[in-house]
């Protein structure tokens, strides 16, 4: 067995599964889902394949989810290919038994000291990549994590996170063992916040240069090309999936990839290799042809912004001014038109 | 699915700022799969209001340009000076099939002649024509619209007897796609309502538009009969469409002001006022303006919306969505085919 050295964690509900829970009859029609029913959000499950590929990986999903799930969840999974290491469901029945009621919609309690302990199991010098979206509070959760595991951030200011976001006293007892018993490290490279509430990527912007919200996998796919956890064959995979099943075009698709060059991201040398790509000799490539077309197309949006905008800063996050997005979604003050 | 549809807004230049427009688009890429938004513009200004409204990036492409012309400067003068302006880089990256229609708040005059400079007139149209909607006391089409549609209002001050025609069948096939109005009445705006009544353009295109197939003409109108909504469609030249616009405008800013007046000047009057309110209320929203976003310059082979300088962010989205509705819709086909052959 070869030793992981790329951790790639996902979220479910949202991030890869196309849920809708927020009424009582979506949460019901979600429970009683066949496997065959359940939607992947396009491209999720491509992208997973591909990073797998690489084979010196692992896939851990953390989800919140109800244990009694996991059949169902395992059957989904297995339908679109992807083989997972962990899956982590969240048991609310017993948070219920217990008479543990904020724990029932609280993430920051039950996401962190799960990621915690994956990460003490984990190898010292794994890399990680999160992948998370914007209904919940997994840009806050996943930074926390990153900056705890980095010793960027003190206890204190945990401790007063963690009462904030309302975690039984027991819990935070519980993460602020883990937590210690975890070597220093920074493994964190990226976090995707998957846009399913559509929030504007500039609100993530407080989260640092490592948070990259994106609108579709096509964007992960082409800054994990940049960072070099994909190739760029890998990466047309992707967007064929996205293509052929969810009717992504060549607008859509040289829309998205400006979008990520207004946010500064580097994609000259990504452009450069997706370019080589295409005009290699693969015959998996024909179906993306007119070649010409495609290049002409992503050229275009590039140039269109005159110059290369600055690319994001480093900052130090600032948790304590940021408790709000550590609320449960129905609780949290910032909302957008 | 219907196709998709590009509409490139020149973000500068209204009064309110690029925020409004930039809010109105991107409430576009929500509302609608089928429509793509390039805004064009200062690519900074474009982002800081993007970064306060969700938006679907999947259909929204920016088009940097620091250049712009304000509402004081001659049109001319400015888009002489200033060939990267953004309505004029809009127009063309309509004609280069970048975007397939265009939308601006800004500068009426510019808008009209980038168009004029970029785009080409359709066959057998000599002259563009500026529309406006106008609320009236009749109700028309699948939609119940109060609107009625005037053009020319401002375009072609010297319109001739086939440039009206050319305007009848512009504005009756508008009105057709736009409005749901199946067979529209179209009418010329005159002295009086007799046939030989008014000036020899006015006269020569009743009798040409009697005998045209393809549209409901009534004949000639007055005045009086624009506010009644007696046409669905006013067809007049663009001197003659602007002072009436202008007077009626005029007239609606009196009529508010007499009521302001009247409400501090007595009691009484006040208390009638209030009583009207919810009335008032109800017809200012049936003839809400921003609800048809913006006005149509007829007449080239592409659209171009000429949204109100006022324009908030609704007005915006709505100005895109009529652009959108008439390109897949074809409206530029629909005229084409009901122009008479010459």
């Amino acid at each position: 067995m070869t030793t992981p050295t790329r951790i790639y964690r996902w979220d479910l509900d949202k991030t890869y599964l196309q849920t809708e829970f927020d009424t009582f009859r979506q949460l019901v029609k979600t429970a009683f889902q066949k496997a065959h029913e359940k939607k992947a959000v396009p491209g999720a499950a491509a992208l997973i394949r591909e990073l797998k590929a690489a084979g010196n990986t692992r896939l851990c999903i953390v989800s919140g989810s109800p244990t009694q799930m996991r059949t169902v969840l395992t059957e989904k999974l297995k339908l679109d290919g992807v083989e997972f290491d962990e899956l982590v469901l969240k048991d609310n029945l017993r948070n219920l038994v217990r008479g543990r009621f904020k724990a029932l919609r609280g993430q920051v309690g039950y996401k962190l000291p799960v990621l915690l302990e994956s990460r003490a199991r984990a190898p010292q010098d794994a890399e990680e990549v999160l992948f998370g979206d914007d209904a919940e509070a997994d840009a806050f959760i996943y930074s926390l994590y990153a900056d705890m595991i980095a010793r960027r951030v003190s206890e204190p200011v945990v401790y007063q996170v963690l009462e904030a976001a309302e975690v039984y006293p027991d819990d935070i007892t519980r993460i602020i063992e883990q937590w210690k018993t975890i070597p220093q490290a920074d493994p964190v490279r990226r976090i995707f916040i998957m846009l399913d509430r559509l929030t504007p990527p500039a609100y993530f912007s407080k989260y640092g240069p490592r948070v990259v919200p994106i609108f579709n996998y096509f964007q992960a796919a082409l800054v994990l090309l940049g960072d070099r956890h994909l190739s760029a064959t890998q990466v047309l995979k992707v967007t064929i999936e996205l293509v052929q099943t969810a009717g992504y075009n060549l607008l859509t698709l040289s829309n998205s990839f400006q979008d990520l060059a207004r946010r500064g991201l580097p994609l000259a040398d990504v452009a450069q290799s997706l370019t080589e790509a295409l005009q290699g000799p693969a015959a998996m490539l024909q179906m993306v042809r007119p070649v010409p077309d495609i290049i002409a197309a992503f050229s275009k949006r590039v140039a269109s912004l005159g110059a290369q905008p600055p690319a994001p800063p480093a900052r130090d996050i600032d948790y304590l001014s940021l408790l709000d997005d550590a609320r449960p979604r129905d609780k949290k003050r910032t909302r957008f038109e | 699915m219907s196709r998709p549809v590009t509409i490139a807004f020149d973000v500068m230049g209204g009064d309110h700022g690029p925020a409004e427009v930039v809010r109105g688009a991107a409430q576009l890429t929500l509302d609608s799969d089928s429509i793509h938004v390039l805004l064009v513009g200062d690519r900074q200004q474009i982002d800081e209001a993007l970064s306060q409204v969700r938006h679907n990036a999947e259909h929204l492409a920016v088009h940097h340009t620091p250049d712009w012309v304000a509402m004081h400067e001659k049109p001319t003068v400015a888009l002489d000076q200033k060939p990267n302006a953004s309505v004029l880089l809009a127009a063309k990256l309509v004609h280069d099939g970048e975007a397939d229609a265009m939308v601006s708040s800004g500068n009426t005059g510019a808008g009209v002649l980038s168009c004029a400079r970029t785009f080409s007139l359709m066959p057998g149209v000599r002259r563009a024509a500026l529309a406006t909607v106008y609320p009236t006391a009749t109700h028309r089409g699948e939609k119940n619209d109060p609107f009625s549609l005037i053009l020319d209002v401002g375009a072609t001050v010297d319109a001739t007897a086939d440039d009206l025609v050319a305007f009848a069948v512009m504005g009756s096939a508008y009105a057709r796609i736009i409005s749901k109005n199946k067979d529209p009445s179209v009418a010329l705006l005159s002295n009086g309502t007799e046939a030989m009544k008014g000036p020899p353009r006015v006269v020569e295109a009743n009798a040409r538009l009697s005998t045209l197939a393809g549209v409901r003409f009534i004949g000639n109108i007055e005045g009086v009969d624009i506010p009644k909504g007696t046409a669905d469609v006013v067809v007049c030249d663009g001197f003659v469409g602007n002072v009436c616009l202008k007077m009626l405008e005029g007239v609606s800013e009196t009529v508010i002001e007499l009521a302001r007046y009247a409400y501090k000047e007595k009691l009484l009057w006040r208390a009638g006022i209030a009583m009207l309110s919810s009335g008032i209320e109800r017809i200012k929203e049936v003839t809400d303006w921003e609800q048809y976003g913006g006005a149509p310059i007829l007449g080239f082979d592409k659209l171009f919306i000429k949204a109100h300088g006022r324009s908030r962010a609704r007005a915006i989205t709505n100005a895109g969505k009529v652009a959108a509705k008439a390109v897949s819709r074809d409206l530029t086909r629909v005229i084409t085919e009901g122009l008479p052959k010459s």
